[in-house]
């Protein structure tokens, strides 16, 4: 299945995009996803502290991803 | 009502807005950009927002809002972009029958808002630019 990631604010600019799509096995989980983005961008520390969201909504680390799931990794939040 | 926008608005729209006959306060809660932040002297911040989810974040706090506490109604208006000191940020506008319900419906949407919405604000100062993370306490 494929997923969309969208990055935001530091986590975007440490890894010098916005966004990007990606292929995931079918029985992926939210936690599987994260340990293998925080290994593969582990020269960031921006990462140590990512929040996640799928399809616009904070998620429990074991749903189940799906295919065309939007997925969105940011910082600590600071609107308002 | 839930507005997310790059341009300036008018406090004045937002509260005529919401304002019905039933309403015998309306409380305002209004961000600017400080000069300031930790001490040290802020030019300008840039805001950026995941504006699908922070529309959903907005209107479930908003719902939220109306539903725990006895008020009417409840307007958020957020810019986003690069602002200057002294600009309004954002905008949260309480209508009730009264004052206490008012103040403490807007003190649970900024705080709520501060710790949920996919908003972050970049502070551009003498020494750099940073990002802020997180700042639900200040």
């Amino acid at each position: 299945m494929k997923i969309k990631l969208k990055y935001f604010a530091s986590i975007a600019e440490a890894v010098g995009m916005s966004g990007e799509e990606m292929e995931l096995q079918d029985d992926t989980i939210v936690s599987n996803l994260v340990e293998a983005l925080k290994e593969r961008f582990k020269d960031f520390e921006e990462m140590s502290n990512v929040i996640i969201a799928v399809n616009g909504a904070y998620v429990d680390p074991n749903t189940l991803l799906e295919d065309g799931d939007v997925v969105a990794l940011f910082p600590p939040v600071s609107g308002g | 009502m839930i507005e997310i926008t790059e341009t300036d608005f008018s406090v004045d729209e937002v509260v005529n807005r919401i304002q019905t006959d039933k309403m015998g306060c309306i409380v305002t809660f209004v961000g600017i950009v400080r000069n300031n932040s930790n001490g040290k002297p802020v030019e300008s911040i840039e805001i950026q927002v995941y504006e699908e989810m922070a529309v959903k974040q907005l209107d479930a706090i908003r719902e939220e809002a109306i539903s725990r506490f006895a008020i009417d109604d409840v307007s958020i208006v957020h810019r986003h972009g690069s602002l200057r000191v002294s600009e309004k940020i954002m905008m949260i506008a309480v209508g009730a029958g009264h004052r206490i319900e008012a103040f403490d419906a807007c003190r649970y949407v900024i705080d709520s808002i501060k710790e949920k919405v996919p908003i972050w604000k970049k502070e551009y100062t003498p020494d750099g630019e940073f990002w802020v993370e997180g700042e639900k306490d200040e």
